[in-house]
């Protein structure tokens, strides 16, 4: 059981010094030592300054002090037998005495003591143990004011002993005395402990390290360099070392020499041979693509990464195939229901898992397909030519590859014979015009606005297109009123919008 | 850029003046840039270069080599604790020792110390040209005293050739990249650099060497033509450049021709080089 002397997990540090308090290690060695014979006292009060106990609930002015100035200390006594209503009194009386040499500092003893020393009789021990203890704590800063009672000069001890065993020999007591002893051996214990630290100290201290040295020293004598223990086993292993660097330069030559004389010999190839050659390589290449494996239904596609190349071609990996590689448990995903087929296989059930399955299943392009999925109109080309749908040529178009779709697949309008007296006017106007605007255009900008500039650019550009029918400034200009004039009118030189409607 | 009269005892000028001010090693890289920054301030936080490192010269830091140096190494551990050695390797930089200081570093105390021929090694290694890198290094290839290295994955044990290796092939040494320096046989193709004997031989000479043990062992009454078979295939092999042998471990000429006569001169492990071939007769 960790020490604890509150219930957190933090490792317990040595007690600070207070003055006036009864400073003592006794309560931490005492911890420590009860670790060892944990499980039999498991239930065992863990060994602490004993809180104030009070066998009888009298008022908060009882007078506990002993009054003759003598130190009690009392962090070390504990009961030894729980369940033992002698020790419980007595232990309360300690208690008292302990509160009585706290009132002595100063201070009052609190309602909460009181009640302390009550539940004590009430509750197991060591739980109001932990409460007296948690309160003994928040109770130092409290003032313990007691009356003070006057003991005679007769039974008055000697004030000047100042250790635990000469306060606790004046109860003749002998649980206190075994106490007391116990508390002896766990003092000793801790000054073990530091002198031992001091020892390590000096002795690090002598050996010459210093300060800045990290604590693993003891990697110094893990590996040894003194030389000369074995001249000729040195050597050796030099000589070795020496002929590998010498065989690693010589192979370093060697693939040169070879890439060198392998541009030799192409070039004295003719040109047949080298295509030759070309076309093995290549054929090779192609073989080694298709006999790798394919991807099984959601697989995962595991690039090997442009990095570590050297380091798996040393450990012989990079010939391996993952695509086609089979495992054991290797289950085929399509044979799962819908839900379990989850790329990835923790969100299964979850709420936030992506229904994505494969690329191929969720893609909505029409890749390849040459149709649009509508019905295609049948038609019998036996039948007489005047039944026959008067766009033919759309037919041929679509046989082979269909040609444009959607919006691009309204045929082409004829030619028109000339275009309109006031595109052609306009059309020269703005080639002179053009000229002129480019170098006003800043002027423009700056003077008409955004609205003026705009409208001025998207006419120029509109205006440049020359088929006849994409005439966008009568849509633009003067896009309500025209309706009506459009449809009747040239057909070709409404806008596409129109036509496809109209369609 | 001049070089300052006095050394300041504190890295901070050095430091500061690393921009555009600071005299360049004869590499022509900033000495107080060869380290990388965070190394650097690693360094200069440390309570060893703090204490030790502090308004030391050239000698001292033989003092510091001897006094404090155990182990060769970058930086070590979780917070990244700079070795003493990488420290005085800093001040080096700082200090910027002359050719001389250098070589007696790398000679006469580098037989003494090996930690402060290490030192040196690395030091020559960050800043000098790469033709006096090869040229004083590699007689340091033949140096096999046992050096401790920490690394990140603890502590280990090397040598001082494979120290020197390292630092000729490797990109990273002790924390710190090492300036890309041309190749040997890039040098030696622009004459720059002779190519290098190794004190063992050439491979072939050393194959050969086994080969002819091998013969005189097994053939006792082909004694003759055992020697025939060797010398001849050792004079066919000196002809043509790019020859190889039929055997497990095919080899390719070395560059010059005239090596292996040279080489044969230096066998550590022969006597006289003549000696083996004449017992079969036949003279070199």
């Amino acid at each position: 059981m960790p020490p604890h002397n509150r219930m957190t997990a933090n490792p317990v540090k040595p007690a600070r010094y207070r003055a006036g308090k009864a400073a003592g290690p006794a309560s931490e060695s005492e911890a420590s030592g009860s670790e060892e014979d944990d499980e039999p006292q498991k239930k065992a009060p863990p060994r602490r300054a004993p809180p104030p106990r009070f066998t009888s609930a009298s008022g908060p002015g009882r007078v506990i002090s002993r009054g003759d100035g003598a130190k009690i200390n009392l962090q070390g006594v504990a009961v030894a037998d729980a369940r033992d209503e002698e020790a419980r009194r007595q232990a309360a009386r300690v208690a008292r005495l302990e509160a009585e040499k706290k009132a002595k500092e100063e201070g009052f003893v609190t309602e909460e003591e009181d009640e302390g020393g009550e539940s004590d009789e009430e509750g197991s021990e060591e739980e109001s143990e932990e409460e007296d203890e948690s309160e003994e704590e928040e109770e130092a800063p409290r003032r313990l004011m007691m009356r003070p009672k006057f003991i005679p000069k007769s039974q008055r001890q000697a004030s000047g002993s100042g250790t635990a065993t000469a306060g606790l020999t004046s109860e003749t007591n002998p649980s206190e005395e075994d106490a007391a002893a116990a508390e002896e051996a766990r003092l000793k214990a801790a000054d073990a402990l530091i002198e031992e630290q001091i020892k390590k100290d000096l002795a690090a201290r002598a050996a010459g390290k210093k300060h800045w040295e990290s604590d693993d020293g003891g990697s110094d004598k893990e590996v040894d360099d003194t030389d000369d223990i074995d001249p000729e086993a040195e050597y050796a292993a030099w000589k070795l070392r020496e002929l590998k660097r010498l065989r690693r330069e010589r192979e370093a030559i060697e693939v040169k020499e070879k890439e060198l004389a392998e541009i030799e010999r192409r070039r004295n190839l003719t040109e047949e041979e080298r295509q030759a050659e070309d076309e093995e390589h290549l054929a090779k290449q192609r073989e080694e693509k298709e006999s790798r494996g394919k991807l099984a239904y959601m697989q995962k596609y595991f690039h090997k990464g442009a990095f570590y190349h050297d380091e798996s071609k040393a450990a012989g990996l990079d010939k391996r195939d993952l695509v086609g590689a089979k495992f054991a448990d290797d289950v085929n995903r399509e044979l799962l229901p819908k839900a379990l087929q989850l790329r990835d296989q923790t969100k299964v059930g979850k709420k936030g898992a992506t229904k994505y399955r494969d690329l191929k299943s969720e893609d909505t392009g029409q890749w390849g397909r040459l149709d649009d999925g509508r019905p295609k109109r049948e038609f019998d080309r036996n039948v007489d030519e005047r039944f026959q749908p008067d766009d033919r040529r759309r037919d041929w178009d679509k046989g082979g590859d269909s040609g444009a779709k959607g919006a691009n697949a309204i045929p082409l309008g004829d030619r028109r014979d000339k275009p309109r007296e006031e595109d052609r006017d306009r059309y020269r106007r703005n080639d002179r015009e053009e000229g002129k605007s480019r170098d006003r255009s800043r002027d423009r900008y700056r003077d008409d606005g955004h609205d003026s500039y705009r409208r001025r650019d998207s006419s120029r550009d509109r205006r440049r297109s020359r088929s006849p029918r994409h005439d966008r400034d009568d849509r633009d200009d003067r896009r309500k009123r025209s309706l009506s004039r459009d449809r009747d009118g040239d057909r070709y030189e409404s806008d596409k919008r129109r036509r496809v409607e109209a369609r | 850029m001049r070089k300052p009269a006095f050394h300041r005892a504190d890295e901070r000028r050095f430091l500061d003046e690393r921009g555009s001010s600071g005299p360049l090693a004869p590499n022509g890289l900033n000495p107080a840039t060869i380290m990388e920054k965070a190394v650097r301030e690693r360094i200069v936080d440390s309570y060893f270069y703090k204490e030790q490192c502090f308004g030391v010269n050239e000698a001292d830091i033989v003092d510091r080599v001897v006094e404090h140096v155990d182990f060769i190494g970058g930086v070590t551990g979780t917070v990244q604790k700079p070795t003493p050695f990488l420290c005085l390797a800093f001040k080096l930089l700082q200090l910027a020792p002359g050719d001389d200081v250098v070589d007696e570093y790398l000679r006469h105390g580098g037989d003494r110390f090996k930690y402060l021929r290490a030192l040196a090694v690395f030091y020559v290694r960050l800043t000098r040209p790469d033709r006096d890198v090869y040229a004083r290094l590699e007689p340091f290839l033949e140096d096999r005293r046992k050096l401790r290295r920490k690394g990140k994955s603890g502590t280990s044990l090397t040598y001082m050739d494979e120290f020197v290796d390292d630092l000729l092939t490797k990109d990273r040494v002790c924390s710190t990249s090492l300036w890309k320096m041309r190749r040997r046989d890039i040098l030696e193709d622009l004459e720059i650099l002779e190519p290098r004997v190794s004190p063992l031989g050439t491979l072939e000479d050393l194959l050969e060497e086994e080969e002819e043990e091998e013969a005189m062992q097994n053939g006792d009454d082909a004694n003759g033509q055992g020697h025939d078979g060797d010398s001849d295939s050792v004079r066919s092999v000196s002809r043509s450049r790019s020859e190889t042998r039929p055997r497990s471990r095919s080899k390719s000429r070395s560059r010059s021709g005239s090596e292996r006569e040279r080489s044969n001169h230096d066998r550590m492990d022969v006597d006289e080089p003549g000696t083996q071939r004449s017992r079969g007769g036949r003279s070199p």
